[in-house]
């Protein structure tokens, strides 16, 4: 019992694992609802209750119109979703006894992490999408406005890279001689695993109530969007690095977890809608979507993370990322501002359309052309990766070893 | 296990604990040893694997200590 334990809470689960089961779980949430694991959407009707708060009159925001700002975020089912990533990766955080109030020594990151949420924030509205919609659960749903996102991404993440590596930017930690501090501090009792466990099952009443109060579509955002927390925090999913770390050092785990976990999604998502006839979420396309997925990718870099990474990262007590959701919060926001108010909309997303692959090429072709673009995207990763590993400067004139 | 030079990341988020360790190590001897804290989760992952790659040693396997993990690492 205490190894089972200790296997799923005690580390981490493999990253490629855990992707692809939150591609599977994707896949079916499509299937049960008709909707997609998405999150953004719904930070920006959060964005929208707050200005309302302040006596704003927002029914005359086209934005709001668009997302259908109505009702309470309790009321709706990707606000379950929300509200289920944050319990679930809290619940699995408790229970591996992982929570610390953590809080960077380095001040410019709160900065930072404001700056780089607000222009991720408002990008991925812009584009109707974060690394959700637009991405990981975009490509499945076969809508080609995911596939312009994942290059526009790229192209601002590597900039968002180029910020983030100079001096005034990632800043000087102080290097001690000497070794470690002996230790004195005396491991307390453990007690976050017990208040993690009664939260699971505070969680499961609820659950258990939406079903006997008549709201399943509640329920069921309850429960998946709980196992999409657990999932990402279990697994440290983070797009940000898939990008960012590429960039950097040429590490491609992350980057070809995703792909890999996209090519499964999509495969059952073409199953399912050849066999039910579900209409697939199609977003518009435009020069806003290249645009605001090069805003997101330079935004989630300079953040140190994106829309859903900060879910987590928050659960686990890292202050830095309340200063990220604040910022996304912000950005959301202030595209749904800007969409009408400022013409945003005129000038980058009116000349576009849906586009989706299904109805354009026939299922069997949406799926070839899917998979093909994603192996594409698998070997540009190694590709890049050895070229990067190659150009890195080796230490001390030491030869690498191949391995 | 003694240490050279001690890098104290706590409270620091990826990808710092990763570029703080390299920069770090690129200015050291070869043979001498660094002591990283970090208590980013994501670290406990991407340090150990990112200064292999870049071919420094680990001079002993990370240890986890309550919510922070120690690493040694050989130049």
């Amino acid at each position: 019992m205490k190894t089972l334990y200790n296997r799923v809470f005690g580390q981490y689960w493999n990253p490629v694992m855990a992707l692809v089961a939150a591609g599977i779980f994707s896949a079916a949430y499509f299937g049960l609802t008709g909707t997609v694991w998405a999150v953004t959407g719904e930070f920006t009707r959060l964005g929208g209750h707050v200005v309302e708060f302040f006596g704003v009159d927002t029914s005359t925001w086209a934005y709001f119109d668009l997302v259908h700002l109505e009702g309470s975020t309790f009321a709706r089912s990707d606000g379950w979703i929300v509200w289920g990533m944050l319990i679930g990766a809290l619940i699995t955080v408790l229970l591996a006894n992982n929570f610390k109030i953590r809080k960077p020594k380095q001040k410019r990151r709160y900065v930072q992490g404001l700056i780089g949420g607000t222009i991720a924030g408002f990008g991925a509205r812009l584009a109707m999408g974060c690394n959700l919609a637009a991405f990981f659960t975009g490509v499945p749903q076969f809508s080609f406005h995911s596939w312009i996102f994942i290059v526009a991404t790229g192209l601002g993440t590597y900039l968002g890279v180029k910020v983030a590596k100079t001096k005034w930017w990632k800043g000087k930690p102080k290097l001690m001689k000497g070794g470690p501090a002996p230790v004195t501090a005396k491991e307390k009792q453990v007690i976050q695993p017990y208040i993690g466990g009664l939260i699971a099952l505070l969680y499961a009443a609820l659950i258990a109530w939406f079903f006997m109060t008549g709201r399943p579509l509640l329920g069921t955002a309850a429960i998946f969007g709980a196992i999409f927390g657990i999932l990402i925090e279990r697994g440290q999913i983070c797009f940000t690095s898939a990008f960012r770390d590429l960039w950097i050092t040429g590490r491609t785990l992350m980057a070809k977890a995703i792909v890999i976990a996209m090519a499964i999604s999509s495969l059952l998502t073409i199953i399912i809608i050849a066999n039910t006839g579900m209409t697939p979420i199609t977003q518009v396309t435009s020069i806003g979507t290249f645009v605001g997925g090069f805003l997101f990718g330079l935004g989630i870099v300079l953040a140190s993370s994106c829309e859903t990474g900060m879910m987590y990262r928050l659960m686990e007590g890292q202050v830095l990322y309340l200063f990220v959701f604040a910022g996304n919060l912000i950005g959301v926001t202030a595209l749904a501002f800007a969409w009408d108010h400022l013409g945003v909309y005129n000038l980058l997303v009116a000349g576009g359309e849906k586009l989706n692959l299904i109805p354009a090429m026939g299922p069997i072709w949406a799926i070839i052309a899917t998979l093909t673009m994603l192996t594409a995207c698998y070997l540009f990763v190694d590709l890049y990766s050895k070229h990067k590993r190659g150009t890195l400067i080796l230490p001390k004139g030491e030869k690498r070893i191949v391995s | 296990m003694s240490a050279d030079f001690t890098l104290d990341l706590r409270g620091e988020s990826c990808p710092y604990p990763v570029i703080y360790t390299l920069d770090a190590l690129k200015e050291m001897q070869k043979g001498q040893v660094l002591h990283v804290v970090t208590d980013c989760p994501g670290s406990f992952r991407n340090v150990p694997e990112e200064v292999v790659t870049a071919g420094y040693k680990l001079a002993k396997e990370p240890e986890k200590s309550g919510q922070e993990y120690l690493f040694y690492i050989e130049a």
